[in-house]
């Protein structure tokens, strides 16, 4: 189905799932002005919009599937299976998200159904980000997820340390897309354009300028501050400790896919001239994010702490890819973030279902015992840590192989060392969650009591690690999936540099 | 026999279903009341044991290549498939690892008392995994198997182990993960760099090893993680010091699997992987020459190591080592004595170390107490068990007749050779492990009773004599008849030594050992 991005009707068909979830969640909105007293209302307005979730995805699928491809001129926004499929991760994660709330507001006296309207506006910002041809439309979207973040890292008004989260992550944030919106701005004035092919186009041969050398390093910098990217990680563990722990999933995992996926196509489309520059530079985030990420999680007694950490180290892996420049690495990039969101999806659903009422944060000697309490809960949270650490027989192993085979494809040992010095690292903290739950006896008798797994977390969670052992068993599909994905790219692909045998 | 096995086409479907019964035996466990846990797992192994005896007959001696070879395409863009096949090499390991699976179950009957259905469904996943190393010839699927060990190892450890087994599992899986995480980026590298050689992307070990030439330029790196990981779990000398701790706290089957199966993963890996894909590298003299030295090194610190141990199963830990460095000494060895000696020891060693294991078990369960210094004169109490202590001893040792002796005569008679120095001090230590070992029988078993807590222990049980009678039969047997055996691996350390034989510096360096 050919579309003519040109025409409005054209703009507006092509991003039918974001203007369908935008019309739904104002119709959430309107609900929630309404009903908004006890808790029956808030899980109301979460499954309201967990059904706007599965529209927005189904009318991706049926865009995806309907063939549509884009006519003529560059234009606003992409039509290509890596969109369709960020997008429709975006939108699990965001449906997820709900789900797990659901009881979790309750138990922790939450109760402002607005917070499953701000889960989808922040999609919506996501859904723009993956989809955004032009920078305008990037800054767009990431404004939307911001702010809508930014108020969800707050939300917890009972806890001081949510309120710092929030306020930390409002004027860190707030710095970044300055940054981001000022290289938005060197880059427009080397080049007058805001489309990534047509920039690409301008540089394409002609000698780089120093303005769009400076806007590429700001938007090096902003990306890196969305990322959670080592040096620009500092405001990430106190956020997402602070946060309510299901607004730390989504955090960790919604957010991370769409700065990568955006990072990935800016990088591919608008600085393909460029890659001489940017590599070095993404190679030092990575190896920063890997090395830094995984020591310092070491030291943690928060789970949740812990896991923010390990996300930063992730983003290192993740950089690793984005540094190969090629069809194999950014095929492996998505394949990473699907790995990579489904797993920690489920484990910050556990951890949600095990946080005590009042409670700061999860520590290590609370989840101690829950194995012989909660059988399949432990189970399932050892079969995230190992994913997490990546261990054959996960889904976890197949992303993380999958990178290493794009970086010493493109003869780059270091960085697939780095990573493997990385994950021996990170077991340093895995283990002892494992070992706290299978191997160590509970504190107190009832300290599990307070446990509280809704049947849709239950379902989530099931649903992630099944899916986790079954794509790490029998990856074929996926791994098909996001290799197609990835060599459909609209954009030429970077010509590699010299000196590259 | 064989017209009986090859009628119901036995070599299409045995290495399959060898690898998921147990598979299909732990769900089987897990979903069964608790009480049937042992009973099924017993079911289990002892059909695994039948299923597997068939492999003895069906084995063509004559062949040196795969037999049994089944291949099925898992991931065919990136060249992974699900390939599995096994030589005389493999075939002694899995009929070893087979075989031990009931007298496991049957060594825990009693001693395992809580959460019965985990330890029974681990101990089962841990022989799929063993399996899975010793017939993958993917080396992609050869990875999963090999790190997926680590995990009912651990819970093996951890949960049912002693006083200070967190500490060991722990070290146990960091040690391990440390050691085989670089082996896997020198496998993506291995296959990368095969590919734009040949055009083929593939995780073939018989592709791997047809081009190991395009390897050459940079086998010193990749052999290094190879060699990392086979050594951490051998293990060679300084990498050692995670097999005391594991041993000691880990419960009587899980140091059985670790001394039978779990150390011969590691030379399983030199011979197999690591020399074949690198043989200029791994064969010339500098690393011909650390490795030696290392396995020497191994074999008289062990040993002596080992004579001052008050902790009987520390000392018997110990010895592993140093039986260890002898096959580590045949491998480098690189004749056809020699590897075939290598071999027999990795059976042999099998043999009696698991059977000492199993007898320290024993002992255990009736003392609770590992010291040496709480034992003595139990041979008037428990008659029977002293004689399986003394004749499993004698086989650790090495005396001719027993099984002990035929390998090792062949690795010292089969490198002399080239490595004269190494096999002298080599020769020598044999007088060591008599030392420690027969000390450590007569502290324990003849010395005057001075604790009178020893006056009344039971002796051996029917159930625990089911246990130890086949391993000294298999003892006996190997050590005065290892012709069947002998016949049966001479095709593989034949075809062995052939891909490494021109690789072999040409002059023997005759003081590489003192080095």
């Amino acid at each position: 189905m050919p579309i003519d991005l040109l025409t409005p009707s054209g703009v507006t068909l092509a991003l039918l799932p974001a203007v369908l979830l935008t019309v739904w969640s104002m119709v959430v909105l309107l609900v929630v002005a309404w009903r908004h007293g006890s808790e029956e209302d808030s899980r109301l307005a979460g499954w309201l919009s967990v059904v706007g979730v599965i529209g927005a995805a189904a009318a991706t699928l049926w865009l995806w599937q309907s063939g549509a491809k884009s006519t003529g001129q560059p234009h606003m926004v992409y039509l290509d299976a890596y969109r369709f499929v960020s997008e429709l991760l975006i939108l699990f994660i965001a449906g997820a998200t709900c789900l797990l709330s659901l009881r979790f507001l309750g138990k922790q006296r939450l109760l402002a159904p607005e917070y499953y309207v701000l889960v989808l506006f922040a999609a919506i910002g996501m859904q723009l980000m993956v989809a955004a041809a032009d920078f305008i439309l990037l800054f767009i979207g990431l404004e939307i997820m911001s702010i809508s973040v930014y108020v969800l890292a707050g939300f917890d008004r009972f806890r001081r340390s949510s309120a710092e989260a929030a306020l930390k992550y409002f004027l860190v944030g707030a710095f970044a897309s300055a940054f981001l919106l000022y290289g938005i701005a060197l880059v427009y004035g080397a080049t007058g354009q805001t489309n990534y092919v047509l920039i690409g186009a301008q540089f394409a041969g002609s000698d780089t300028s120093l303005l769009a050398r400076m806007g590429l390093a700001l938007l090096l910098v902003g990306f890196g501050f969305k990322a959670a990217a080592v040096p620009f990680h500092m405001w990430a563990p106190d956020v997402y400790d602070g946060a309510p722990t299901p607004i730390t999933g989504f955090m960790a995992t919604a957010v991370k896919t769409a700065a990568f996926v955006a990072l990935v196509r800016v990088l591919a489309d608008a600085f393909p001239a460029f890659t001489g520059l940017w590599q070095p530079i993404v190679a030092v985030l990575a190896v920063a994010s890997m090395i830094v990420g995984n020591v310092v999680a070491l030291a943690q007694g928060s789970l949740k702490r812990m896991l923010a950490y390990s996300s930063i180290a992730h983003a290192g892996y993740l950089l690793v890819g984005v540094w190969t420049a090629t069809d194999l690495g950014r095929a492996a990039v998505l394949l990473y973030l699907i790995a990579y969101s489904i797993t920690s999806l489920a484990a910050f659903g556990i951890i949600t279902a095990v946080e005590r009422v009042g409670s700061r944060t999860v520590m290590l000697e609370d989840v101690e015992g829950f194995f012989r309490v909660r059988p399949w809960g432990a189970l399932s949270m050892g079969v995230c840590l190992l994913s997490l650490l990546g261990f054959p027989g996960t889904f976890g192993f197949i992303g993380k192989w999958y990178l290493m085979s794009a970086a010493i494809d493109r003869n780059q040992l270091l960085l697939a060392v780095v990573m493997g010095i990385g994950s021996l690292l990170s077991l340093g903290y895995y283990l002892p969650v494992v070992m706290a739950m299978t191997m160590k006896p509970e504190r107190t008798p009832d300290a599990h009591r307070q446990v509280l797994f809704s049947r849709a977390a239950k379902a989530i969670v099931a649903a992630a690690v099944i899916t986790n052992l079954l794509f790490g068993v029998w990856p074929r599909k996926v791994v098909d999936l996001a290799r197609s994905a990835a060599s459909q790219m609209s954009a030429p692909t970077a010509p590699r540099p010299a000196g590259d045998r | 026999m064989r017209p009986f096995l090859d009628s119901i086409g036995y070599a299409h479907w045995i290495l399959s279903v060898l690898l998921l019964l147990p598979m299909a035996g732990v769900v089987l466990v897990l979903l069964a009341p608790e009480r049937w846990a042992r009973w099924l797992t017993l079911i289990v192994a002892i059909a695994e044991f039948v299923l597997a005896l068939g492999l003895w007959w069906a084995f063509d001696p004559d062949s040196g290549g795969m037999q049994f070879a089944f291949t099925m395409t898992w991931l065919p863009e990136l060249g992974i498939s699900y390939r599995i096949g096994l030589d005389g090499l493999s075939l002694f390991m899995i009929l070893l690892a087979t075989a031990m699976m009931p007298l496991l179950v049957w060594g825990s009957w009693f001693a395992i008392d809580q959460k019965v259905r985990g330890y029974y469904a681990l101990l089962l996943a841990l022989k799929t995994g063993m399996i899975g190393v010793f017939i993958s010839l993917d080396l992609f699927l050869f990875y999963c198997f090999w790190e997926l060990l680590l995990i009912p190892m651990y819970f093996l450890i951890g949960t049912w182990g002693s006083t200070n087994r967190l500490y060991a599992a722990t070290k146990f899986v960091v040690y391990t993960f440390a050691g085989s995480i670089l082996m896997l980026v020198a496998i993506i590298t291995m296959v990368t760099i095969v590919a734009r050689g040949t055009g083929e992307t593939s995780f073939a070990y018989d592709h791997l090893v047809r081009h190991s030439d395009l390897l050459a330029p940079y086998a010193p790196w990749l052999f290094s993680a190879f060699a990392l990981a086979f050594a951490v779990k051998v293990p060679i000398f300084p990498f050692h010091t995670w097999l005391p701790d594991a041993h000691v706290e880990a419960p009587t089957a899980g140091s059985v699997d670790l001394a039978v199966i779990l150390l011969k993963m590691g030379t399983y890996g030199f011979l197999r992987f690591a020399i074949p894909f690198f043989p200029a590298f791994a064969l010339s003299r500098p690393v011909a020459a650390v490795f030696v030295a290392l396995a020497v090194i191994g074999i008289v610190y062990a040993a002596l190591v080992s004579m001052v141990q008050p902790d009987l199963k520390k000392l018997i830990a110990y010895s592993s080592v140093s039986h260890l460095g002898f096959v580590m000494l045949g491998i480098w060895g690189g004749t056809v004595a020699s590897v075939q000696g290598a071999i027999i020891v990795m059976i042999a060693h099998g043999i009696s170390t698991g059977a000492l294991f199993f007898l320290v078990g024993m002992l255990y369960e009736r003392r609770h107490t590992r010291l040496l210094a709480d034992y003595g004169g139990l041979a008037r109490v428990t008659p029977r068990l002293a004689a399986a202590f003394v004749i499993t001893a004698f086989a650790s040792i090495g005396l001719p007749g027993l099984n002990g002796f035929v390998g090792e005569f062949l690795v010292l008679i089969g490198s002399f050779g080239r490595f004269p120095i190494a096999v002298g001090i080599a020769t020598t230590v044999v007088v060591f492990s008599a030392a420690y070992l027969l000390v450590a029988v007569q502290r324990v078993f003849f010395n005057p009773i001075t604790h009178p807590e020893n006056q009344d222990l039971k002796d051996a049980t029917p159930r625990e004599l089911a246990v130890l009678v086949p391993l000294i039969v298999a003892m006996v047997w190997m050590g005065l008849y290892p012709q069947p055996i002998l016949r049966r691996t001479e095709a593989a350390a034949k075809r062995y030594v052939e891909t490494v034989r021109p690789f072999l510096p040409a002059r023997a360096p005759a003081d590489v050992g003192a080095r």
